[in-house]
């Protein structure tokens, strides 16, 4: 078993400390507009309340929640604890009792459409250009779950389906990932099962055939370890890596494939 | 004024359509199956707060014959009996009192498969009927378990004043096992919007579009209460075998006249009695618009949803001026309510579909926007399956005379009941045999309310006012009197 340090000792690009633990959100009421209230998660062992705001998935205050994020100076303090920003949350089974925090004098954040959302059909899309080169893509998941999360995972999901769609005929290898590793975090002992990989790329897979790609034209893998195709899809963040679906589009008529014999 | 006085007004109207011919005797409102009327261009109705428009794309049209207005099966119906073009293309419970106190049980609306709490009743009595006539609710028996599912809870019956749950020959433990719950019948007409797919993904499933298996082409999701088919003709095909108890299914022909009526019908309130025209002086309510606009559009990134009506609030006073001191306090109201509507935010909280799964988080801070988010019509441009609480304990409001039911998950329990819900219909769950979809009802169109009270899928708002008191004590919003109000008079004017 491999031990995590509460606090990680890691550093990210941005200099703030990473940090990887499994606590109870509580939720501030900032009542700035749409979208605007805070989630705070403590660290139980370090006694440091987080901000987690930045984070797609936001996290259900019945449930406990792992947090992966990078402290980030210059957030400011907008809710009440210390920012996390990249940040990951993903909803636990585990129950906690429901708390919420009235604003306080704290302004939170006002809402901004981030920049990784899924635009609508009646667009107009930019298609790529020819010579189609080969694509490489990555979809990430939350902890546990193979559910696309909304405004980062079905972005990625629909990049990769567009171009898919669009350098037709095309082989497509779905490889999926979940991470297997025992690790302790917060004292609790956290993995993911294997199958869990599978099921990833198969759900990756039933998205293609839905969206019009010939199934015939995929084939699912299970992978294990390695760098993510997309490394930016988890914003610096070394353990969500490991919760993915990598996708490598190979056009028929791609530059790569005509000088294979 | 109070909503409540709605549905006695609404009565008051049976006297006749509006706007006819000037000196013939105006149709029944009431449309019986093969009368053969012609379906004219523009036909307007007068109800419970103004007057109804219904637009036809390249009427008039010829009803004789037409399969939407013939009755095709045994019981005498036809699909107009069920979505009366008076009642905005739905049914209101007035319509069906009034129907009930000229016809009685004779009246093909009556049917016993689904116009009677169960097919079993002495079909000659009132009481047989009460949930269509009190109510406006439609039986609506799907099969238990889904075909070719495996639902992941059991189903048990708590009480069943229907009697059809625990009837042995259409009960859940019948030899053909059925759970009934009574729905509202949704309207006809707008199609072009309910059709729309903005997005090439649900959200809420975290999925592409869901297919139609007879096309393999995606559909919108947004049929149906529980999203029981995927389009308008699996959906014909369904009621058809059903509602009209005509078994074999309809033919091509039948199907593709009944698609191009339905597609070319639009509806939406006209004028206001307090309020005047509906598009007058700028504005732009009235079914026109949603005629000649495009459907499928983010509200928060286009036209923003009911700003139809900002042209009176930003009217000169010189135009304003104008208006009578009713009129005025009218227009401000629904242009205030447009805000409301907007702008308003409240915390949404265990609400599948909102709060799970999508990663919005549990809470959430919104306005009504968040779900009724498409230009011109405020639907949901993703399917929206969403649990509001209106048929789940403990946020549903005592219906004494609906079934309730005990739904025990098996496999992982509910996001936010937990493994055990009391529900009065577990609605998107019926489909999918998923208990976190329990209570999940597919969300409906705005338009033309005022012609067809009361409102959510079982009817539980028995007026527009009561439809904002729900909202208030579901999420504890906070509106002020006025803000209710402002509500109330947008909704009747939509």
């Amino acid at each position: 078993m491999i031990r995590v340090a509460i606090l990680l000792a890691a550093v990210a690009a941005n200099g703030g400390a990473a940090v990887r633990y499994i606590g109870c959100p509580v939720y501030r009421d900032t009542d700035n507009g749409r979208k605007s209230g805070c989630w705070l998660v403590e660290d139980e062992a370090s006694g440091v309340r987080y901000d987690v705001t930045a984070a797609p998935t936001k996290p259900d205050w019945n449930h406990a929640v792992l947090v992966e994020g990078v402290q980030s100076a210059a957030a400011g303090d907008p809710c009440g604890g210390t920012v996390l920003e990249p940040a990951r949350v993903s909803v636990l089974e585990e129950g906690c009792t429901r708390h919420m925090l009235a604003a306080e004098g704290y302004q939170g954040r006002r809402f901004a459409l981030p920049e990784r959302n899924v635009r609508p059909l009646y667009e107009e899309r930019k298609r790529p250009d020819r010579p189609f080169a080969d694509g490489r893509f990555t979809i990430p998941f939350d902890y546990q779950s193979r559910f696309i999360t909304y405004q980062l995972s079905d972005y990625y999901l629909d990049a990769t389906i567009n171009y898919a769609l669009d350098v037709q005929p095309a082989g497509i290898e779905v490889t999926g990932f979940a991470d297997v590793r025992k690790v302790e975090v917060s004292g609790r002992t956290i993995a993911e099962p294997a199958s869990l990989a599978r099921e990833r790329a198969e759900l990756v897979r039933n998205a293609l055939i839905m969206r019009g790609i010939a199934a015939d034209r995929i084939t699912v893998r299970v992978g294990r370890g390695g760098a993510p195709f997309v490394p930016a899809a988890f914003d610096g963040l070394a353990a969500p890596a490991a919760r993915r679906v990598d996708i490598r589009i190979v056009p028929e008529l791609s530059e790569a494939r005509r000088g294979t014999p | 004024m109070r909503g409540r006085t709605i549905l006695g007004a609404a009565i008051a109207l049976f006297a006749g359509a509006v706007a006819w011919g000037q000196g013939a005797t105006p149709p029944d409102r009431w449309w019986n199956p093969d009368e053969g009327r012609t379906f004219p261009a523009t036909l307007d109705y007068a109800d419970a707060t103004g007057t109804l428009r219904l637009l036809l794309d390249n009427g008039p049209m010829e009803t004789k014959g037409h399969p939407f207005f013939t009755a095709l099966g045994p019981n005498g119906r036809a699909c107009v009996t069920c979505h009366q073009p008076a009642d905005a293309m739905s049914l209101s419970a007035a319509s069906v009192a009034a129907q009930w106190a000229k016809n009685g049980a004779k009246d093909p609306l009556f049917a016993a498969g689904d116009g009677s709490n169960c097919p079993s009743l002495p079909q000659e009595e009132r009481a047989s009927h009460s949930l269509l006539i009190d109510h406006g609710l439609i039986r609506i028996a799907r099969p238990w378990p889904p075909k070719n599912v495996t639902p992941d809870f059991r189903l048990e019956v708590v009480r069943d004043p229907s009697t059809c749950n625990l009837d042995p020959k259409h009960g859940l433990a019948s030899s053909q096992p059925h759970i009934s719950v009574f729905r509202r019948p949704r309207p006809v007409a707008n199609f072009k919007y309910i059709e729309a797919m903005g997005f090439a993904y649900d959200p809420k499933a975290g999925m592409p579009l869901p297919l139609d298996p007879e096309t393999g082409k995606p559909v919108s999701g947004n049929l149906m209460a529980d999203g029981r088919v995927p389009s308008l003709t699996a959906q014909m095909r369904d009621a058809a075998g059903t509602h009209l108890a005509f078994l074999k299914n309809m033919d091509a022909a039948d199907i593709a006249r009944v698609l191009d009526f339905e597609r070319r019908l639009y509806v939406a309130q006209q004028t206001d009695r307090l309020g005047g025209a509906l598009d007058g002086d700028g504005a732009k309510g009235g079914p026109r618009l949603l005629q000649v606009s495009a459907p499928g559009r983010l509200g928060s990134q286009g036209t923003p949803v009911w700003s139809e009506f900002e042209a009176w609030e930003k009217a000169a006073p010189a135009v304003k001026a104008g208006w009578t001191p009713e009129v005025r306090a009218f227009r401000a109201s629904v242009a205030r309510g447009a805000r409301v509507f907007r702008e308003k935010t409240f915390l949404i909280s265990d609400t599948a579909g909102i709060n799970s799964p999508i990663g919005f988080g549990n809470p959430v801070r919104n306005s009504c926007v968040f779900c009724h988010n498409m230009s011109y019509m405020g639907m949901d441009v993703a399917p929206g399956q969403v649990d509001l609480g209106t048929t789940n304990k403990p946020f549903a409001d005592p219906l004494a005379h609906l079934p309730l039911f005990r739904v025990t998950c098996t496999g992982r329990p509910h996001p936010h009941y937990g493994r055990t819900i009391l529900t009065h219909d577990p609605g998107y769950a019926l489909t999918t045999g998923r208990c976190a979809d329990v209570g999940r009802i597919t969300l409906q169109t705005l338009r033309g309310l005022s012609g067809r009270a009361p409102y959510f899928s079982n009817g539980s708002a028995k007026d527009l006012r009561g439809v904002v008191d729900y909202y208030e004590r579901r999420y504890n919003i906070g509106y002020t009197e006025q803000e209710k109000q402002d509500l109330v008079n947008l909704m009747r004017a939509l």
